[in-house]
């Protein structure tokens, strides 16, 4: 337990410029908010470990730069990635239009993946112009969990994280039963406490 | 440093400002002094790391250990900064050497322990007083645990929170007292010496024993000895496994009625055998369980006599158990004493804790301690007697012993008010009446050891009577340390988000002056360069490099990154130098690059362990007639020279049929100064290699070109020569493309003719131009057949993978002889081209005009 966690998974943020990235990143890891509004001019990432259900799982989630001339060099970075996390901004109707490109990108560069599709900057109903059924719809289709997230307001955002975090250790957990025995049954009592540990026969 | 220095010699607090120690404590438990605090450097090879070394002592331990901690950032506002590097616990194989005759000056010193063998710590101190201070004490303090006895085991568990556990296991450690709660249990614990006697006597006789107490226990410890096991338990292990088996089943249908149970774990050492049964509900809070035993007796190592011990961790409380038959007979108390003291030393669990690492030990077990004196009095009349117990227990060995230290230190054994529990007549409740008249004892004991443990019963039971032995237990309620597990999550996301903000704040960070590196002007074959500045102004030594992208490189071609990687010590800067190079090796990917992007190249600075940063590498390319296609140059309509990059752009990404000129202008120009120069021109076509290497002049012939110049022409012909070649060979597709292949199969000029006519107009003129061109010079041997063929032929036919032909270089050849040589001409469709080397000294010069 020396490295104090039972599973380590990567997250990538991608989507349009200036949606909102990095701010649902910094209000995730650090709790805080800042209306100013910096590029993110390459690759940034954060750690946080949250407890699911008695497993501590780290995250590493990796901001990337929106801009449209660095797509090819960010595309790069989806290799090794558990979960992606596609935003766009719910007072832009491009960003929303542009959701589709963003999800090929993940088709064309991740082998398996998990994605959440989330609504950033839904704190304002006079500036909403993608409406929640619209969005819901395009998710549903696109068989995709979608989050309407404001990352100034903190509304949403641990909700966010924490459910496409869920999908992953599922589906981990469900594709690789011997690992999780080996990562989890010596660290944390059984918690249906019927089948015992090797220890006590 | 000085800062840090000078909060070390303060030492007190000012009300406003907390000192380096003040901040230190925060690292240690409420009993755990900072005797001082000291600051050295690590020394490891070359490398020097800043370290602060406290001495620290621990009122619950007895003991002093040394603990360095390596950090962040002088002075330290928080003692999140300080991450432990290494514990030293002074103990008996402790050792501080000053070493005065190696090196630089005597404050040089050494740390070793026994636990790290030989490894040896080397630090240097940065203040000779603190230096003495900190020797000082260290020496006295050691000079302390060694006026203790060497067998002692020194209390060094404290440490073990300091001890290559997580930063996050650390902290909840330190804020234990805001989640744990403290969890009464029952535990009974059962010691019977069974006298090799098989436990199917009689239906039922254990429940008495086992089933006796008022509240049902939540866990049971039964150790039994004299299994009936000793001589066959090396030859038939499956038999041996029935019997144990049938004791366990037997346990089982004794305990407690009123709740479910469950065996966690049975361990037998040859006959003496320890059981641990639990609560079913309990199951899921135990979190560990690990057996160990040592063997004594016979040799020290057969196992007829020995201990077995079950270590577990329910919730947040350590229990140990240990059963235990230590050597029989009324002389023998201090081999009992060496067996107990075996069993306390040998008992190691898989996780290195020993018996007295537990917060909770219950010893049962036949201990064979026996009644001394006096031999008149062993013998308690019929009737029970606590003044008798009273008298007799004066007598008894093990509390003699224990009152000397010599076995069971820190034990408790409760007030015994029963009858010595050995040695009776089997069957019956009569001491032995055998020729030996054995005398009674007791030697069947529960003791405990630990904190919040209170004993509810201690007894033996008379009616148990198939054995030599009556069967004893005792009875106790344990607080046991529990999590509450709603504060212990609250106390757990917020360690878990300290330390990860720990994490995030001191992850590697360094600044770059700018992340966008503009070139200005960008000229063919004219080199420049662009300094910029990366800084770092993070509290470590930050390692950075450029990432090398799918490609392979950190670059593109025409750019050359100076370092490509370094590390910046803190608060320092670096200059990092770019060349840009547009030239000839280069320009054909240039220009594919401008056509599809707006930068020349985008590069990753990969700080180590840290973020990337993009850079992203742009400028004005001036565009020059060199690299670009003969479309592209057919659809300009004026000079180069008074293109942007941006438009050049356009013309090379339109792919329309519409063309402003039949040739580009630039490339007529050439031929037409060289046919000019008549004579002049002999050998200006050296060889197919001379086109790279441009001379002083070859930029004033660029920008004659480019600019449609009515000067004369700025150069020599060769010059001229060679930048017809570059012309045709420095566009990314060869002149010839797409129809190279067929070409090269060509064997006749009308076959040939169907292929060229497939071209695009300006390549198809460019084409004949240069033929009818070259096949004049060829005429007026001004240049040799068979070299301009072979230089020729290679450029226009250029092709990556028929250059790897044995015959590519003689097909080329073969091709531009059917053009360019007069005798093969003549000679009409159909030949194969077998012509001389020189072609016919007349020609026609008219042709270039058409």
């Amino acid at each position: 337990m020396a490295r104090g966690f039972d599973h380590l998974f990567k997250l990538l943020i991608i989507g349009d410029s200036g949606v909102g990235k990095s701010s649902l990143l910094i209000r995730f890891s650090d709790d805080t908010f800042s209306g100013s509004y910096i590029t993110t001019i390459g690759v940034d990432f954060k750690i946080r470990t949250v407890d699911i259900e008695g497993m501590r799982v780290k995250l590493q989630i990796w901001d990337t730069a929106g801009q449209e001339r660095f797509r090819t060099i960010t595309s790069t970075y989806y290799r090794g990635t558990h979960g992606v996390i596609v935003v766009y901004d719910v007072t832009n109707g491009e960003s929303f239009a542009n959701v589709r490109r963003w999800l090929e990108e993940i088709q064309n560069n991740c082998d398996v993946v998990k994605k959440v599709l989330v609504g950033n900057k839904n704190d304002d109903p006079d500036r909403k112009v993608v409406i929640t059924e619209d969005a819901q719809r395009f998710a549903k289709q696109m068989d995709i969990e979608l989050f309407e997230t404001s990352a100034k307001d903190n509304i949403n955002v641990e909700n966010m994280f924490l459910s496409i975090t869920r999908q992953v250790l599922d589906h981990k957990l469900r594709t690789s039963p011997n690992e999780q025995q080996k990562d989890t049954l010596h660290l944390k009592p059984n918690p249906k406490g019927s089948k015992g540990g090797k220890c006590c026969r | 440093m000085d800062t840090l220095s000078e909060a070390v010699a303060n030492g007190t607090a000012t009300a406003a400002t907390r000192t380096t120690k003040d901040i230190v404590k925060e690292r240690f438990k409420e009993d755990e002094t900072i005797e001082y605090i000291f600051e050295a450097y690590q020394i490891k090879g070359p490398e020097y790391s800043n370290r602060l070394l406290a001495l620290v002592s621990s009122q619950s331990g007895g003991t002093f250990a040394i603990i360095a901690f390596s950090y962040l950032r002088t002075p330290l506002s928080s003692a999140n900064e300080l991450i432990i590097n290494k514990v030293f616990a002074i103990d008996h194989n402790f050792q501080l050497r000053q070493d005065s005759k190696s090196s630089i000056t005597t404050q040089q010193f050494d740390l070793s322990t026994a636990e790290d063998g030989p490894i040896k710590y080397y630090y240097y101190a940065t203040e000779s007083h603190h230096y003495e201070e900190f020797v000082a004490k260290v020496i006295s303090f050691k000079s302390t645990m060694a006026q203790h006895d060497p067998e002692t085991v020194l209390n060094f568990r404290w440490l073990n929170d300091y001890r290559q556990i997580g930063e996050v296991k650390q902290e909840l450690k330190k804020r234990e007292s805001e989640y744990i709660v403290y969890k009464d249990i029952i535990i009974y614990c059962a010691t019977w010496n069974v006298n090799n006697k098989t436990c199917s006597d009689s239906n039922n006789p254990l429940r008495a024993w086992l089933a006796c107490s008022e509240k049902p226990p939540d866990i049971y410890a039964i150790g039994l000895q004299e299994l009936d096991t000793p001589t066959k338990a090396m030859l038939n292990s499956t038999q041996v496994q029935a019997i144990e088996k049938q004791w366990i089943d037997k346990m089982m249908d004794s305990v407690h009625p009123d709740v479910e149970y469950e065996i966690l774990m049975s361990h037998r050492l040859v006959a003496t055998m320890l059981t641990v049964i639990v609560r079913k509900q309990l199951r899921q809070h135990i979190i560990r369980c690990r057996p160990k035993s040592v063997a004594r007796g016979i040799f020290n190592t057969l196992g007829n006599k020995g201990g077995v011990a079950i270590s577990l961790q329910l919730n947040e409380g350590n229990i140990c158990f240990v059963n235990s038959h230590l050597a029989a007979h009324m002389g023998y108390v201090e081999e009992r004493n060496q067996d107990y003291n075996a069993i306390v030393e040998g008992i190691r669990f898989d996780d290195g804790r020993t018996i007295s690492d537990h917060d909770h030990i219950f010893w049962v077990g036949d201990l064979n301690y026996r009644i001394q004196e006096p031999p008149g009095q062993q013998r308690p009349g019929p009737l029970s007697d606590a003044q008798t117990y009273e008298l007799l227990l004066q007598y008894d060995q093990l509390r003699q012993e224990m009152r000397r230290g010599k076995c069971f230190e820190g034990y408790t054994e409760g007030e015994i008010k029963f009858r010595p529990t050995y040695k009776y007549d089997p069957g019956t409740d009569n001491y032995d009446s055998s020729e030996k008249q054995r005398a009674p004892a007791y030697c069947d004991r529960v003791l405990w050891k630990g904190t919040r443990i209170e004993q509810l019963a201690y007894n033996s039971i008379m009616e148990i009577r198939q054995s030599d032995h009556k069967p004893v237990y005792a009875v106790f309620q344990v607080k046991v340390k529990t999590r509450d597990e709603v504060k212990y999550k609250r106390v757990q996301e917020e360690v878990l988000k300290a330390v990860d903000k720990r994490e995030n704040d001191n992850q590697p960070q360094i600044n770059v002056e700018k992340t966008v590196i503009d070139f200005g002007t960008v000229r063919f074959n004219e080199p420049s360069t662009r300094d910029f500045n990366v800084y770092n102004n993070c509290p470590l030594p930050v390692d950075f490099s450029f990432k090398e992208k799918d490609i392979h490189a950190i670059c593109e071609p025409w750019l050359h990154v100076d370092p490509r990687q370094d590390s910046l010590l803190i608060d320092s800067a670096r200059s990092i130098r770019l060349k840009m190079n547009a030239n000839v090796r280069t320009i054909a990917g240039l220009l594919r690059k401008i056509r599809a992007s707006d930068n020349f190249d985008i590069l990753i600075l990969h700080v180590e362990n840290g973020r990337d940063i993009f850079i992203t590498v742009t400028g004005d390319y001036q565009p020059s007639c060199f690299g670009l296609s003969m479309e592209t140059m057919c659809r300009t309509d004026r000079p180069l020279s008074e293109y942007s990059q941006d438009q050049i752009k356009q013309l090379m990404n339109d792919e329309s049929p519409e063309y402003r000129v039949t040739m580009p202008r630039e490339f007529f120009l050439l031929i037409d100064y060289l046919y000019r120069q008549g004579s002049k021109q002999v050998g200006a076509f050296p060889s197919y290699d001379s086109r790279l290497s441009l001379g002083a002049q070859f930029n004033s012939v660029r920008d004659w070109l480019d600019t449609w110049s009515d000067d004369p022409f700025p150069a020599n012909a060769e010059t001229a020569a060679q930048a017809l070649l570059l012309l045709l060979d420095l566009p990314e597709h060869a002149l010839l493309e797409p129809v190279v292949e067929n070409l090269l199969e060509c064997t006749n000029k009308s076959q040939a003719m169907d292929y060229i006519s497939l071209l695009s107009p300006p390549k198809r003129n460019v084409f004949m131009h240069l033929c009818m061109f070259l096949r004049a010079g060829i005429e007026s041997q001004f240049y040799d057949l068979h070299q301009v063929a072979s230089t020729f032929g290679r450029i226009l036919l250029r092709s990556t993978e028929r250059a790897a032909w044995m015959d590519y270089h003689s097909r080329c050849i073969q091709f531009m002889r059917l053009f360019i040589d007069t005798d093969v001409e003549a000679m009409g469709n159909g030949n194969e081209g077998a012509g001389t080397g020189t072609g016919s000294g007349s020609g026609t010069r008219a042709g270039l005009q058409a």
